[in-house]
């Protein structure tokens, strides 16, 4: 008799257990079944980051200059040559300023540099002259890369044509300059395959944990299964969390594979830290995200509600992950908001353990705080779940 | 084609649509808040970088060097480090993403009028907020190097500091900014952000609106009447290009309003060409619509090929020049850069069909086949 | 009461004789010319399973074609296929002379068909008006606004929906959808109408009202009409039927030569005990069942006189204290035909024997509503609802469609709050149960709730895991569900491939598979083939009886009712009766009589003739006509004269036990009448 409690307790947690294996079960056998969803889902995590990071670059390559040259001597010529790849691409002469600007107004060119007349002679007889570039700034990043190496470029070649006519060289021991000696850590190259590829595996994951969860909750409101849950002795967590751990575990799935068939055999992106840590902080980050796309798909009464709430939470929250703009650049109140949000963190210890090598020594506040809205989130939903439904 | 089976297909569909208010709510709320929210909160101007700085020299020219940094609003100054040791870890979380490091004998040595290497340690995590940094610390250094320079000459040559670096400086450099004159990136994002909305809502409104039908069972009513599937594509439609639109209207006006955009071109030409684009985005929808079976998946469809292509192939956040050669293809390939074009060409540069008219043909194209596609794909008698 | 309106309201509307007579006349005539449908060889195929199988049929204009025949027949794919929006793989299809083998000649019939598929309301648009979804029907069919205007008027109005033209389809009861579903598919004047299980989920009374404005709409237009049902008794409005079976047909013809293939009798005896009587009457007449108190036994091949004997002969020393003999409905051939050609398994043998008759009187009270009210904004669609089930019951909640049967149960269950009252199962209040308690109800609800995109096998062990069985009971169940739900060899198909029969009986599967001691069923029998019904109530008896379960379900079949223990008849949102079926039989015969069966070689006429004639509670069965009568031989004198007068043949008129039906009936609609009566 004494063993009874004992035995009705092991027989309660094997029950447990089973009820969480047969829903997560059904969550996988469902999402197998969904082929086309699939096809997508690995192209997601393949293709869709490979053309991220194969294609884009963040930098001002080949900017197309056009020449507006109105002197035509050698300091002119040397000054032009000296707008070179990988930076400004010399596209050829423009004959008057109309050209340029029609030049600039289609778009066929970003960059027309324009070179006084007598522009030699002024150097030669230590008169000041001046160089001037019109720039395309309706992009105002490129824009900006475009003036500021214009004016290194320019800058550099009059400070060079002033030392030789003083009879010095920037090179002799004898100036006082600051040679400068810059290194770029943890992506020494700037390979922004890199990080374009990273951040966009990062989005892909995003993306998943906030619908695959979100639409499996609202489908099975929407054709009346989950009646017949709420009447089974599954409690709300049981409801829930199977199927936050079945698209947990399949995006960690999707997340190895970018990282081993993706990441690192086409890009090179080297895995610092341990890989352990990363795949524990992804399972976190998703966890925390799917409960957004539990409570979305709670308020929501239908998919197409749910795929609507799902644009409005995650396309900004792409846009504003701190990766385009950093937090201290935002507006307060968006600031504080991406001071919440689970990517921002995510993104920080993504790429710290990845590039930096970073630990949890380092890490542990940017976890904390995923794990802290993962509470938030979760508390808000099932009590909204159980609200609804009860 | 047949006016009135078409307009009672599409009052039918709009009516469905306001119905369901929080779906008419969220067709509206979500186009508003995205231009808001990522209108006010993305800004691709790099400032306020924070820095530390390792003063080992520790004399007056050190720290007005260091204050040149310190002072700049391109730098949040975090404080100065003890040693170089401390560095790593401020990097490695993120505390700072740039360090500069003064040696010894900073001043000694300038003043002998000798060179001196400054270090400086930039995080490469995020590529392009490294390049610039780097442009901020060469041009400091550069004005750093040339007020040395005229100190030195003029104190060699004994003329005054300002002919000194006058003399350095004989090129002087014009810069003339077009189309955005003040460098505003925000008026440079919002009438983008017209495009990277206008790209992903319409197709996922009517991806939705077609496979929620299908989910259902009210196709059959298609199926077996004599409304022919053009007449029905053309009537579903209707409604969400009417509603896009109406969303296109708004986003204007938060653009130049709002965010003080500067239009420059004509709306005779601006209209027209975004209903294109719409119908273009809208026609996108139908593809996928008719591709799958499941809103879960027509959802899913519709984010990957539109979310992520408008935000890396449109030009938007990376310029189509700064992409690889395939990336060009894929954004070729895209309506979302030719609309870009004709958004950037109408908002800013004032340039209207002459100019534009092979992004406005492009459009044209790619509305067409994607409806024919959608057309083609359709069938009134399936084989399940 | 005014009871010539009262009777004119059972039908719908009052159909006159003449016009009756023209519609049998003109199906007659038009017997000869062109059929409007013509199949040939048809056969359809998904992936690997075969859902048509070479049939071949006519269909001539004017008249109603059934078609009947257990889930997944291949009924739906046939009616799909003819309306053009369905391929198939081989065969000849040609409607109205056109070969429909493409996209394109299928187009060319559509303005002249009108399609109403499965599934009740599915087709119609939740959000929208009833005007607005018969607007729309008739728009995109380019009815020109005047004449919209006029149909729509006429159509609302004989389906009797014009007073709610603003209301919401998704607002509408059961009934209601399906009428609106009707009018939708007729707007536009179609020559052919393709009604695939129209009355499926309807109650009785609704039904009666959709056949008798469909019969008058057809005749009146010269329409045709291709129709489904589950419902055995409706075929007999059938001009023709095909009964199908596994993609092929197995009969053909007028309702009576598909009736006349199995000859025989149906007896209904009375014996105590009725445990042991139906034992040996079992092993005689393999087709037997227990309704109630009476046995019901279809005996081949026999007259009136033989097959009195020989069932009473098969009871041995249980001599029969009642017995009735009767022509057997299409319902029971249907099954004799199946039995006959050894397509049905029929090993579920006396399942009654043993301790049948003993209602287990366990401790306190299985399921408890006291005074349960539930209002949506000022509608009150429960309205102090009490009732008490025993262990060991089955109660049967009976009710129009919207009469608030489904809400009674959500309250129970916990899914929905109640807005006063309370509602208690196993002595506890759903709604904050523990665990232990839910693990002891089983829950099917009306709409198809199992995951479509799982398996058969995948979804009974889904619950089975749910519910906390073992691994060894949940490969007994599984095979016992399979079993028990006809569904061997489809355990790997998936449960959305199913044909709605079998998915419902899987569903039942599902609700059970945790061997409950309550047990809540909405509609489990809706749109599930006679056969399947017969062996899903053989599973309900045994488990209340044998196991105590008590067992709470609602239905639209009244035959099913007639095994409840005891019923609760709803209507709006009131419980107005609460009893035993014997008892409310009792009392409505004590009220209106006795029960006067009168068959006819014209039903449709004799029914007008006795509708108009002042008798009471006149209506069709199949094509039998009932009336209540309190002196039932001065009665059948008076309507022989009656119908004599009319010219139509009297072929028998005889003294039958009332049936759940009549009762529902008589009891729906006079409290219909006097709720018109009150507005």
């Amino acid at each position: 008799m004494s063993d009874m409690p004992s035995n009705s307790c092991i027989r309660a947690m094997v029950v447990w257990w089973n009820r969480m294996r047969v829903m997560t079960i059904k969550e996988y056998l469902q999402l197998y079944r969904d082929r086309i969803l699939i096809v997508f889902m690995v192209y997601a995590f393949t293709l869709e980051v490979f053309l991220a990071g194969s294609g884009v670059s963040m930098q001002l390559h080949n900017a197309a200059l056009r020449v507006h040259d109105s002197d035509h001597s050698f300091a002119s010529r040397e000054l032009i040559h000296r707008f070179r790849p990988p930076h400004f691409r010399i596209d050829g002469e423009v004959l008057n300023h109309g050209e340029s600007i029609d030049l600039l107004d289609r778009g066929e060119a970003m960059v027309v540099l324009d070179i006084p007349p007598q522009f030699q002679e002024s150097l030669l007889n230590g008169d000041t002259t001046s160089v001037q570039m019109q720039i395309d700034t309706s992009n105002p990043v490129l824009g900006f890369l475009a003036t500021s190496y214009g004016s290194q470029i320019v800058g550099q070649y009059g400070l060079e044509a002033a030392m030789k006519r003083e009879g010095m060289s920037l090179n002799e021991l004898a100036t006082p300059i600051i040679n400068e000696e810059h290194r770029v850590w943890y992506n020494a190259n700037q390979n922004d395959a890199w990080f374009m590829s990273v951040v966009e595996m990062l989005n892909v994951i995003t993306m998943f944990a906030i619908l695959l969860p979100a639409s499996a909750m609202a489908r099975e409101k929407e054709r009346g299964t989950v009646e017949q849950l709420m009447v089974s002795p599954l409690t709300t967590f049981q409801m829930m969390f199977p199927k936050v751990l079945a698209m947990t575990t399949v995006i960690l799935v999707g997340t190895l594979i970018t990282i081993h068939l993706i990441l690192q055999p086409f890009f090179g992106v080297p895995f610092r830290g341990s890989l352990t840590l990363f795949m524990a902080v992804t399972a976190l980050y998703v966890f925390t995200t799917a409960g957004i796309g539990m409570l979305l798909a709670t308020i929501a009464r239908n998919l197409a509600q749910v795929g609507m709430l799902t644009a409005l939470i995650f396309i900004p929250m792409v846009f504003l992950s701190g990766v385009w703009t950093p937090p201290e650049n935002m507006p307060s109140v968006l600031r504080a908001v991406s001071a919440i949000a689970p990517l921002h963190h995510y993104i920080d210890a993504s790429l710290g353990i990845m590039l930096k090598g970073a630990g949890i020594d380092i890490l542990w506040d940017s976890i904390l705080a995923i794990a802290l809205f993962a509470v938030a989130i979760y508390g808000l939903s099932m009590g909204y779940f159980r609200r609804q439904l009860g | 084609m047949n006016v009135h089976r078409v307009a009672a297909t599409a009052s039918k569909e709009w009516r469905e649509i306001v119905r369901d208010r929080l779906f008419l709510a969220l067709t509206f709320l979500v186009p508003t808040s995205l231009m808001l929210v990522v209108g006010y909160g993305l800004s691709l101007d790099v400032e306020d970088i924070p820095l530390a700085i390792v003063d080992r020299d520790g004399t007056n020219l050190s720290r007005e060097y260091a204050h040149r940094f310190i002072d700049s609003r391109y730098f949040d100054f975090k404080g100065y480090a003890l040693d170089r040791h401390a560095l790593p870890l401020l990097l490695a979380d993120n505390k700072v993403r740039a360090a500069i490091i003064i040696p010894e004998n900073f001043q000694k040595e300038l003043m002998a009028g000798r060179p001196i290497v400054v270090q400086t340690l930039i995080d490469g995590t995020l590529p392009s907020r490294a390049q610039t940094t780097k442009g901020y610390v060469l041009a400091m250094n550069t004005a750093f190097t040339s007020e040395m320079l005229a100190m030195f000459i003029s104190k060699k040559r004994g003329i005054p500091l300002g002919q000194a670096a006058r003399s350095l400086r004989p090129v002087k450099f014009e810069a003339r900014y077009l189309y955005n004159q003040s460098m505003r990136s925000d008026w440079a994002l919002a009438p983008r952000l017209i495009m990277v909305i206008l790209m992903m809502t319409p197709p996922f409104y009517t991806a939705l609106g077609i496979v929620r039908e299908k989910e259902r069972g009210s196709i059959y009513n298609i199926y077996s009447s004599t409304v022919s599937r053009f007449e029905f594509l053309v009537g579903k439609l209707i409604p969400y290009v009417g509603i896009s639109s109406a969303n296109a209207v708004i986003l204007w006006l938060i653009a130049t309003q709002l965010f003080g955009a500067p239009f420059k071109g004509s709306l005779l030409f601006f209209i027209p060409a975004t209903l294109l684009y719409i119908i273009c985005t809208t026609g996108l929808g139908l593809v996928v619509s008719v591709m799958v079976r499941t809103q879960v998946a027509a959802m899913v469809v519709t984010f990957i090929v539109t979310v992520i292509p408008s935000m890396l192939y449109s030009g938007v956040i990376v310029p189509i020049s700064s992409l690889s050669e395939t990336a060009q293809v894929t954004a070729h390939a895209l309506p979302a850069m030719y609309y870009t074009n004709i958004i950037v060409g109408a908002f800013m540069k004032g340039v209207g069909l002459r100019e534009l008219w092979p992004d406005v043909l492009v459009l044209a194209i790619y509305a067409t086949v994607l409806l024919t596609l959608g057309y083609r794909m359709f069938h009134k008698r399936p084989s399940t | 009461m005014d009871e010539a309106a009262m009777v004119n309201a059972s039908q719908g509307l009052g159909v006159t004789t003449v016009e009756s007579q023209e519609f049998t006349n003109a199906t007659l005539e038009s017997a000869d010319s062109k059929p409007v449908a013509q199949v040939s060889k048809f056969r359809k195929t998904y992936g690997r399973t075969v859902a048509v199988d070479g049939i071949d049929l006519e269909i001539q204009r004017g008249e109603i074609y059934g078609l009947i025949g257990p889930d997944g027949a291949g009924k739906s794919s046939l009616m799909k296929a003819v309306a053009g929006v369905l391929t198939y793989d081989s065969g000849t299809l040609d409607v109205f002379g056109v070969r429909v083998d493409s996209e394109q000649s299928s187009e060319a019939i559509k303005d002249r068909i009108g399609l109403m598929p499965q599934g009740l309301g599915l087709n119609l648009y939740a959000d929208l008006s009833i005007e607005e979804n018969v607007d729309f029907f008739g728009q995109i069919r380019l009815i020109p606004k005047g004449v919209l205007q006029e149909r729509k008027d006429r159509l609302l109005g004989m389906t009797r929906l014009d007073k709610f033209r603003d209301r919401p389809m998704k607002n509408l009861s059961g009934g209601m959808k399906q009428k609106l579903g009707l009018v939708c598919c007729l707007v536009h004047h179609p020559q052919l109408v393709i009604l695939d299980e129209p009355t499926t989920g309807v109650d009785p009374v609704s039904r009666r009202d959709f056949w008798s404005i469909l019969a008058q709409l057809l005749r009146e237009e010269q329409i045709t009409a291709l129709v489904s049902t589950a419902y055995m008794d409706e075929a007999t409005r059938f001009h023709h039927a095909a009964l199908l079976f596994d993609g092929k047909v197995l009969a053909r013809g007028e309702p009576d030569e598909i009736a006349a293939l199995v000859p025989g009798r149906i007896v209904q005896a009375k014996a105590e005990p009725q445990a042991k009587a139906f034992a040996l009457v079992k092993e005689t007449f393999p087709q037997s069942e227990a309704v109630g108190p009476w046995l019901r036994v279809f005996v081949d091949d026999a007259d009136d006189e033989q097959a009195t004997t020989a069932v009473t002969s098969s009871m041995e020393e249980f001599r029969p204290q009642e017995i009735h003999v009767a022509e057997p409905d299409l319902e029971d051939v249907f099954i004799a035909l199946l039995r006959r050609r050894g397509l049905t398994d029929d090993d579920h043998s006396a399942s009654l024997v043993g301790n049948a008759d003993s209602v287990s009187d366990g401790d306190g009270l299985a399921i408890e509503a006291n005074n349960l009210v539930r209002a949506f904004g000022s509608f009150k669609a429960v309205d102090g609802v009490s009732f008490e089930v025993k262990p060991g019951e089955i109660f049967g909640l009976l009710g129009a469609n919207g009469a608030g049967k489904t809400t009674v149960i959500k309250m129970l269950t916990g899914l929905l709050p109640p807005t006063a009252g309370t509602g208690r199962v196993a002595g506890a209040d759903m709604r904050r149960a523990g665990q232990a308690i839910k693990e002891r109800i089983g829950y099917m609800s009306q709409a198809f709730s199992l995951y479509q995109d799982l398996t058969v096998v995948e979804n009974i062990r889904l619950y089975a895991g749910i519910y906390g069985l073992s691994r060894r009971m949940t490969r007994d169940r599984t095979d016992w569900i399979i079993d028990m739900a006809g569904l061997a060899g489809r355990g790997s198909d998936l449960s959305g491939s199913l044909p709605m029969g079998l998915r419902q009986r899987l569903a039942i599967g599902c609700a059970l598979v945790h061997s409950p001691q309550v047990l809540f069923l909405d509609e489990p029998t809706s749109g599930v083939d006679p056969i399947g019904r017969r062996r899903l109530w053989d599973i309900i008896f045994d488990l209340s009886r044998n196991s105590g379960v008590a067992v709470m379900v609602t239905t639209h079949y009244m035959s099913e009712s007639e095994h409840c223990d005891h019923i609760a008849m709803m209507y709006a949102g009131r419980v107005f009766a609460d009893a035993s079926p014997s008892e409310l039989k009792t009392s409505l015969r004590e009220e209106s009589g006795q029960l006067l069966e009168v068959t006819t070689d014209k039903p449709l006429a004799a029914l007008d003739v006795l509708q108009s004639g002042g008798f009471d509670g006149v209506s069709l069965f199949g094509k039998r006509i009932h009336l209540l009568a309190p002196d039932p031989s001065k009665a059948e004198q008076q309507v022989r004269a009656a119908l004599g007068k009319k010219d139509v043949g009297v072929l028998s008129v005889s003294e039958q036990p009332l049936t759940m039906e009549d009762v529902f009936v008589n009891r729906v609609l006079a409290l219909e009448k006097a709720d018109e009566g009150k507005q």
